[in-house]
């Protein structure tokens, strides 16, 4: 029997979904699974009960809200895929009064029929299995997931920073060589350090990592460039404003006096 | 008696996004597009943050046309700050556009609008009968995808295009490969516009209309900085505002363009009625064979547009990529901090107008326009007579008149998460 599985997008850009969508062999791979819901895909299907639904986006309305909560309901394994899902995305940076501001700057006093909300990651609403980090996730960590669930496993989520993968490739260090504000030694792994090798600072799409391991040297290395906190923090915020943990850990990095 | 119907589907399959379509049919017949994804405010979101960490953003608007929502704001930016960027970069720049417009434009066709034409639900379905079909296209999506990562680091969200010009250029030897696949995946790609021959356009949609193109600087393309209308006028892009206006209604979170005060159409159809005289080698060929099916005033004609101009980007591509010469260049740095700038490209779903303010290299302001926020209100007009049209000819299945002003949707390919970026004018 295959696994059932459900694929759904709530507020976001779709690319989680259209990653998954255009892995390489994914006609092969969809015929080891019974996809049941996949809308962005697929005009047929209700949403029922699945053995595993991926859900990309965060929630911006009572609609992503109350969708969310029947998703979970159907599913024994619940996967948060991608930035928005997992830290509430790039329009979670708007918080509070921000949000009131920018709604009514944009819309005026027009009244919309639809209530829209602050943009929140899913695990405010509903309890998430395993996330799948990316903007958008990477191919093989989607096949790796898929391969472990139909093998009756479980995948692990990675606990080390984009900054090791840049350097067990040999990347030049741009934090140090080009004083750019990167954010690889912040984030987590598993793009194999994608932009590094094109010279780009990484920009933390992946998100901010549990535990950061060398925030000494990182502190000491920020202020030799000197990167205010001010400059760290904002960039820091483009994926992970509501980090819980943000403040603790600019606290480790700019407080730790050499 | 009065008949009084109405057709409602919240949440469209296969379109980027989430909207619905509610039709009432009666005396009356009117069709509303309920965008309800909800707004995401990147205006907002991007003000006060520096250019090159703005630019990082915006791509996140739309995974479908995040190239795009790339290459425009970072045209912006540099206009803003009078940045010139070589000829080589320039070029580079285009292959990466037109790489995404081919993948965007055949995973439209393939997963989105061809299985409405053959009766499937989903392009899965559809394999199982049509595997040759479902390879040639992922054949063409996997060309433009290659493009995209070697070029622009990956297929979503390319991170190695920046404010003056690349991260890393590719070495010369891939561009040989692009060469080759380009060859290799033509006869793909007629097939897939012969595929389109097949069908004769509903005529209830017939209704002249006006369409909005770009005046392409070199031959049929995606750069520009004018717009050209059907009513033979031309405007410089920084004069958006005096031509393009913006409204909300209650219905829907995305904002609604109109151009003189009616709604009009922008796309893949706009820029061939547009710019056809400008197509050449096989794409050619194709259009003056199947003449008839580039009908300015039907919808339907955008899937066949769409199938012309991948042909035509794949030729396109493979001169490009023959042609170039690389070599190792700088990032340009801005000699400016601040300044104002604009810039048009023609995305897959039509224009996208990027206007920014820098002062002191943060942004002040920024606006953005997506195609699909500009053709909303025509769309409506067009799935409003699709009803209307079946309705009268004595359809009374509403079942069926929902499948069909399905299929005008997706003939505009709308962008959803595009239009809920949310405008501010």
């Amino acid at each position: 029997m295959s696994l059932k599985i459900g694929v759904h997008g709530l507020t976001s850009c779709y690319g989680c979904q259209l990653k998954m969508a255009s892995v390489k062999e994914i006609i092969n791979i969809a015929r080891n699974f019974d996809i049941k819901y996949w809308y962005m895909i697929s005009s047929k299907g209700e949403i029922e009960h699945v053995d595993i639904a991926f859900v990309e986006g965060s929630v911006t309305t009572k609609e992503d809200e109350r969708e969310l909560k029947i998703i979970r309901e159907n599913a024994d394994i619940l996967v948060a895929v991608g930035s928005c899902a997992i830290h509430g995305g790039v329009q979670g940076i708007l918080f509070g009064e921000e949000y009131e501001k920018a709604f009514k700057e944009v819309y005026g006093d027009k009244k919309i029929e639809y209530e829209a909300e602050i943009s929140h990651p899913i695990k405010n609403f509903v309890e998430v299995d395993y996330n799948l980090p990316g903007c958008p996730p990477e191919e093989d960590e989607i096949i790796y997931y898929l391969a472990t669930f139909a093998l009756g496993s479980y995948p692990e989520e990675k606990d080390y920073p984009v900054c090791s993968e840049c350097r067990r490739n040999g990347y030049p260090c741009v934090l140090i060589e080009k004083n750019d504000c990167c954010l690889g030694p912040l984030t987590v792994a598993g793009c194999n350090a994608r932009c590094l090798k094109y010279g780009i600072s990484c920009i933390g799409c992946r998100g901010a990592l549990e535990e950061i391991a060398w925030f000494d040297s990182l502190a000491k290395t920020f202020k030799e460039k000197n990167m205010g906190e001010e400059y760290v923090k904002s960039r820091m915020e483009i994926f992970g404003k509501q980090y819980e943990k943000m403040e603790e850990m600019l606290k480790k990095v700019f407080e730790n006096e050499d | 008696m009065k008949i009084e119907r109405s057709i409602r589907n919240d949440h469209i399959a296969r379109i980027e996004g989430k909207a619905g379509i509610f039709v009432k049919i009666g005396e009356e017949i009117s069709a509303k597009i309920n965008v309800t994804e909800g707004p995401r405010f990147f205006e907002v979101i991007t003000k006060g943050r520096r250019y090159d960490d703005a630019v990082a953003i915006c791509p996140r608007i739309c995974s479908f046309c995040s190239i795009p929502h790339k290459l425009t704001p970072i045209e912006a930016v540099e206009n803003a700050l009078k940045i010139e960027v070589s000829e080589r970069v320039k070029k580079l720049r285009e292959i990466l556009y037109l790489g995404n417009m081919v993948e965007s434009h055949i995973l439209h066709l393939l997963l989105f609008a061809i299985p409405d034409y053959l009766g499937y639900p989903d392009a899965f379905s559809m394999t199982k009968d049509h595997p040759e079909l479902m390879k040639i296209g992922l054949e063409i999506k996997n060309f433009g995808v290659f493009i995209q990562e070697l070029i622009g680091s990956r297929e979503i969200h390319p991170e190695n295009a920046v404010v003056g010009g690349f991260g890393r250029i590719p070495e010369i030897k891939h561009f040989y490969k692009i060469g080759e696949m380009a060859k290799n995946i033509l006869q793909n790609a007629t097939a897939i516009v012969e595929f389109f021959t097949e069908y004769e356009y509903p005529s209830y949609v017939n209704l002249a209309r006006n369409h909005l193109a770009i005046n392409p600087y070199n031959g049929y393309g995606v750069y520009g900085e004018e717009i050209k209308t059907t009513d033979d006028l031309t405007f410089h892009v920084s004069l958006y505002k005096e031509h393009i206006k913006e409204n909300v209604e209650s219905y829907s979170f995305a904002k609604r363009g109109e151009y003189k005060g009616k709604p009009f159409m922008v796309g893949a159809l706009s820029r061939l009625v547009h710019n056809n005289k400008f197509i050449n080698g096989t794409a050619k060929d194709l259009l003056s064979e199947y003449k008839k099916f580039l009908t300015p005033e039907n919808p339907f004609a955008n899937n066949f547009s769409q199938a012309i101009e991948i042909v035509h980007f794949i030729e396109k591509i493979k001169e490009f990529a023959e042609e170039i010469k690389i070599r190792k260049e700088e990032i340009v740095k801005p000699t400016e901090k601040s300044g104002a700038g604009c810039a048009v490209t023609e995305a897959p779903r039509g224009l996208l107008i990027y206007e920014v303010e820098i002062k002191d290299g943060l942004i002040e302001y920024m606006n953005i326009i997506t195609p699909t926020a500009m053709f909303l209100p025509m769309m409506e007009i067009d799935i409003k007579n699709m009803a209307k049209g079946l309705w009268e000819e004595g359809y009374k299945d509403t079942d069926l008149i929902g499948k069909k002003v399905e299929m005008v949707m997706r003939a505009y390919d709308p962008c959803i998460s595009c239009s809920v970026h949310v405008i501010k004018l």
